[in-house]
């Protein structure tokens, strides 16, 4: 896959895991397995990315007697969900006129 | 292994990227490795789904971009000394000139190394072409009525769709073994000049 087309999947998928209620990276990479498996290297990266993009905010909280890291989804991150099912419900019916077109195999 | 281990051989891995990088990522796996083992795996348990070290800081320099590993090598850590800085214009004639030197030689490395590869495959469609030239021969050969010859140019032509196909998946390899060559040298660079940085 394009790895650029790749980056924005990826991005949109973690924005997810946090959209409807705060979570933490073991939590994050555990509810995405049933669809796809994520390292934590791999993850790390991309809540990088979207906390520089300001897509999602970062708190530091006491568990347990040790320090985790909390991971809340903004209105910008919100809105980069929606842009990104408004686009693919094009990718999607494009995507049925090529299977159509091409006998799909 | 456990995870102070781990978490020591990560650190040593990544030694020379800024602090502050280092230290969120060292905490970032220390907290998966907690999380796992709140799960109720053993710390080796949890330390071993998490990765190896050395994979992770694979990983973690192959995602810096080079130029970023090179701006934060060639920051300087103190401002330099008048004398410092002259005797570095003094001699950027010849230091410059020996660092494209040095680029060119790598460079023509490589390049060496790929036309190899390349010239790999224009031997196998030399070797195809004669397989096709051996079949005409047969055919036009055993039409003029000379059948044992056309045997023989049958034989060839046989052998040489063999050798084509064989030599094919040779170059294959041989190319993809080159790309293998040309990341991990990016990679060994990009870990050499990471790794210098800290040792003082």
């Amino acid at each position: 896959m394009d790895a650029q087309l790749k980056r924005g999947l990826l991005d949109v998928c973690v924005l997810s895991a946090i959209k409807n209620d705060e979570s933490y990276g073991y939590k994050i990479i555990k509810d995405m397995k049933p669809y796809l498996e994520m390292s934590e290297s791999t993850l790390y990266t991309i809540l990088k990315r979207l906390e520089t993009a300001e897509l999602l905010t970062v708190r530091t909280a006491e568990h347990d007697g040790r320090l985790r890291k909390y991971y809340k989804i903004t209105k910008n991150g919100l809105k980069r969900i929606e842009n990104f099912k408004e686009e693919w419900r094009e990718v999607m019916s494009i995507y049925k006129f090529v299977s159509k077109e091409s006998g799909n195999e | 292994m456990n995870k102070q281990e781990f978490l020591c051989e990560i650190r040593k891995g990544l030694k020379g990227l800024p602090e502050k990088d280092v230290e969120e990522r060292i905490s970032f796996y220390g907290e998966m490795i907690d999380d796992r083992m709140e799960e109720g795996k053993t710390e080796e348990q949890a330390v071993a789904e998490t990765g190896t070290p050395d994979e992770i800081v694979s990983g973690i320099i192959a995602d810096i971009p080079l130029s970023k590993i090179v701006k934060e090598k060639i920051r300087p850590k103190r401002s330099l000394k008048v004398w410092e800085i002259t005797l570095f214009i003094f001699f950027s004639p010849i230091l410059f000139s020996l660092l494209i030197a040095a680029i060119a030689v790598v460079f023509s490395l490589f390049t060496v190394l790929f036309s190899l590869a390349i010239s790999l495959y224009a031997v196998d469609l030399a070797v195809a072409a004669a397989s096709l030239y051996g079949l005409f021969s047969f055919v036009v050969i055993s039409a003029r009525g000379n059948p044992s010859v056309g045997a023989a140019f049958l034989g060839i032509a046989i052998f040489c769709i063999g050798a084509a196909i064989l030599l094919f998946y040779g170059s294959n390899y041989v190319l993809k073994k080159f790309f293998v060559l040309l990341k991990n040298t990016a990679l060994l660079f990009k870990r050499s000049v990471i790794g210098k940085e800290k040792m003082k």
